[in-house]
């Protein structure tokens, strides 16, 4: 098993040797020289640096602004219905505690 | 007596609530129909007039809370410490309209979505401070301990309100202070803007607190009717 594991790895490295050789002739003719070499090091990149500033990207004004109406009036309403359910829950611990007391024979 | 002055309660709260409403219909058309758009930052400058007023709107709540805290602190009456719960959830309901609306412009104006300028951060405190007091009042029924623990915790807050107000004068930051003493002013029609959405703000203001601090007073009514059934 291990020799056979051992050919096919052997005849797969035969199989790329010639391709491999084959790109890197043909890469150089176009940019053999040293200093080709050097730009696509350089063009590649280097660090990544964060966006600062309005002008890096345009940002959408229009949609910002809706959000923000957006967000104003869904958390007024968010708190009013908060507030509804907070009077519910007291009504209905009234009518509960008032019942408590007709069943007590309370006045 | 009580008859009359409920009468007289429930007219004023009509009115309010009316006024109120006509004034945000009015502020409104007259912030995207009268009011020019911003030469420098475009359309996105409109969120100025709700998010200034909704600050303006926080100041209210937060010294609501902590008047009412305060009172509470001295007579120990309840109806006291409804209002300094009231004050404490309305002005943290228009501190996280400031703190989310805010970013919103920032990220157009100054590129990114949060910065540590001393009137963000001084109104980020506020916020954490009122989420504190919040927070106890909100853990099952707040006892005797708790009431005047958080009544303090509202008198610390009240502390930050003028450092947040006067942190852009005192402290270098990148806040704009247009209508401030030092700014370059508005045009006229942003400012009846402005000035109407003041108005509306606060009448908003002043219907969320006194509707809030009537449920308190009525819940609070009631699980001390609840304690006197069970103790009987």
């Amino acid at each position: 098993m291990q020799a056979l594991i051992a050919a096919l790895v052997l005849g797969c490295t035969m199989l790329i040797t010639p391709f491999a050789f084959a790109d890197e002739q043909s890469a150089e003719p176009d940019g053999g020289s040293a200093e080709t070499k050097e730009d696509a090091a350089e063009e590649r990149a280097a660090q990544f640096v964060g966006v600062r500033g309005p002008e890096a990207e345009s940002v959408p004004g229009g949609a910002l602004m809706l959000a923000a109406y957006a967000i104003v009036w869904a958390l007024l309403f968010l708190y009013l219905m908060r507030m509804r359910g907070l009077q519910r829950n007291t009504a209905e611990e009234l009518e509960r505690l008032s019942a408590e007391i007709r069943a007590s024979g309370g006045s | 007596m009580d008859r009359t002055r409920q009468s007289g309660s429930s007219t004023a709260w009509s009115l309010i609530s009316f006024a109120t409403l006509a004034l945000f219909a009015v502020t409104l058309y007259t912030i995207f129909v009268v009011a020019p758009v911003e030469q420098q930052m475009g359309i996105v400058q409109k969120i100025f007039y709700f998010h200034v007023p909704s600050a303006y709107a926080m100041y209210i709540g937060f010294g609501v809370s902590a008047v009412g805290s305060a009172v509470y602190l001295l007579k120990r009456d309840p109806k006291w410490d409804a209002l300094g719960v009231a004050g404490a959830e309305v002005g943290s309901l228009f501190c996280l309209i400031v703190l989310l609306t805010g970013p919103l412009w920032a990220r157009k104006a100054w590129g990114v979505w949060w910065t540590w300028d001393p009137r963000l951060t001084t109104t980020l405190l506020a916020g954490m401070i009122f989420a504190a007091y919040l927070s106890l009042r909100s853990m099952g029924n707040a006892g005797e301990v708790e009431k005047r623990f958080a009544a303090g915790l509202a008198l610390f807050g009240l502390v930050d309100l003028p450092l947040i107000h006067f942190s852009v004068q005192r402290w270098r930051g990148v806040h704009p202070t247009v209508i401030t003493g030092k700014g370059g002013g508005l045009e006229s029609e942003m400012y009846w803007a402005l000035g109407l959405s003041f108005i509306a703000f606060t009448g908003l203001a002043v219907l969320l607190i006194w509707a809030r601090a009537s449920a308190e007073r009525q819940r609070e009514q009631t699980a001390k009717l609840r304690f006197e059934l069970m103790h009987r």
